[in-house]
């Protein structure tokens, strides 16, 4: 492996480190292909570092409930685009747009949602106009 | 004795007014500040796709021939690694939790916010990730070479050209793990974790950077490297900062804390935070 291929792999290991500090982790786990939207009721809101979570139980076709884990981001970027720990509490009746877990696990990344008033959550801000110069 | 307790008096006077002076010449640029074109979601990603970062963020280096070439061998390869995660084939790349982006991606691209403290003999820069930048201000040279080392925020000294901060950074080195001496990667970061190697800087490369508040709601940095090893010329670029809405205050990231990923048979999981914990 000639240096800068070795160096390269080095890097890249460490760049793929630095995009996780989006989120502090790797996306690898969540099926970015797909969208699925999940109704349920909250039964947590879990607000702290490094990630938020939604716990939401979900009506499966048996009739009974699964709980679904779903991540979001921190609450320093959260707070950012108007969310609270307060946004959701026990009991809200939500829908969520996720990307699933490839594995099957019941849960995933939240991408948006509708909130138990029927309105939108609080989502993705609208983007800046860009740099000024 | 009374000459002498008046001429004490005259010195603290003259003391004070300084200071005083010096006081009422720092502008305010207080608040939290975000980069313009660098948005996080709620997702945990960012809200501008990579070809909008790359397009209305200046970026450009004058790499040369070699860096470009190292450059563009670093992005064939996390090309071929982003569809490989995304297919699920690779459990991912992240090694650990991490908030640090060092500088310059720290002024570059960077979701996270900052504050700016001026006063007379230092200006210090706070960001939500816990990193800080010490800009001394009070007429001092970089430390002496015997006593310097490089770190991920480098050694700053500045002064004042009015209400513009001229800030003088060299000794910088890389944040991120695993990264062998000499190499300082700059990546542009999009959305659904997109990302482009930018340049890579070198040991050698001087930072020059003019902090100025173009409006009220607004900061810009008009920065300069300057790396002779890796750059033909003087690399020039801007960044602009604005106020964060929705928001007066500054709140932490806390990315060494608990892992909620961790990795499970080769690939990353869920592990949600136990209930009622708050960190």
């Amino acid at each position: 492996m000639s240096r800068v291929l070795q160096y390269a792999v080095i890097v890249i290991a460490a760049m793929l480190t630095a995009s996780a500090t989006l989120a502090h982790h790797s996306f690898a786990m969540f099926d970015q292909s797909k969208t699925v939207t999940i109704q349920g009721t909250v039964k947590d809101f879990r607000w702290t570092n490094p990630h938020v979570f939604i716990q939401l139980m979900v009506k499966n076709e048996d009739g009974t409930e699964d709980e679904w884990s779903i991540e979001m981001t921190s609450p320093e970027h959260l707070v950012r685009v108007g969310w609270k720990p307060g946004t959701l509490k026990p009991g809200d009746k939500i829908t969520l747009n996720i990307h699933p877990m490839h594995d099957g696990v019941k849960g995933g990344q939240y991408l948006s949602g509708i909130g138990p008033d029927g309105q939108p959550l609080i989502g993705t801000p609208a983007p800046s106009q860009g740099q000024a110069k | 004795m009374i000459l002498r307790k008046l001429t004490l008096a005259a010195a603290t006077m003259l003391c004070c007014v300084r200071i005083l002076g010096a006081q009422t010449r720092m502008p305010d640029w207080s608040g939290q500040w975000e980069i313009v074109g660098a948005t996080p979601n709620a997702s945990g990603g960012m809200v501008q796709p990579l070809d909008e970062v790359l397009k209305t963020m200046q970026w450009g280096p004058p790499n040369n021939p070699q860096t470009q070439a190292t450059v563009d061998q670093f992005q064939g390869i996390i090309r071929k690694r982003l569809e490989a995660i995304r297919s699920g084939t690779d459990p991912g790349g992240a090694s650990g939790p991490t908030c640090t982006f060092g500088f310059p991606m720290v002024m570059l691209d960077s979701p996270l916010m900052f504050e700016v403290l001026p006063t007379p003999n230092e200006t210090v820069l706070i960001f939500s990730g816990r990193e800080v930048r010490h800009v001394y201000t009070d007429g001092r040279q970089h430390t002496p070479k015997d006593e310097l080392w490089a770190t991920p925020w480098g050694d700053s000294i500045g002064h004042w050209e009015g209400q513009t901060l001229v800030i003088d950074t060299i000794a910088v080195n890389s944040p991120f793990r695993n990264v062998p001496p000499g190499m300082i990667p700059v990546i542009a970061i999009g959305a659904e974790i997109e990302q482009a190697v930018i340049t890579v800087l070198s040991p050698e490369a001087h930072f020059i950077e003019r902090i100025r508040m173009p409006d009220k709601n607004h900061l810009e940095d008009q920065i300069t490297v300057i790396d002779p090893t890796n750059l033909t010329e003087p690399w020039h670029l801007s960044r602009t900062y604005q106020h964060v809405a929705h928001l007066h205050r500054m709140v932490y990231e806390d990315c060494e804390g608990e892992d909620r990923n961790p990795v499970v048979n080769g690939h990353y999981t869920l592990a949600p935070p136990p209930r009622g914990e708050s960190k």
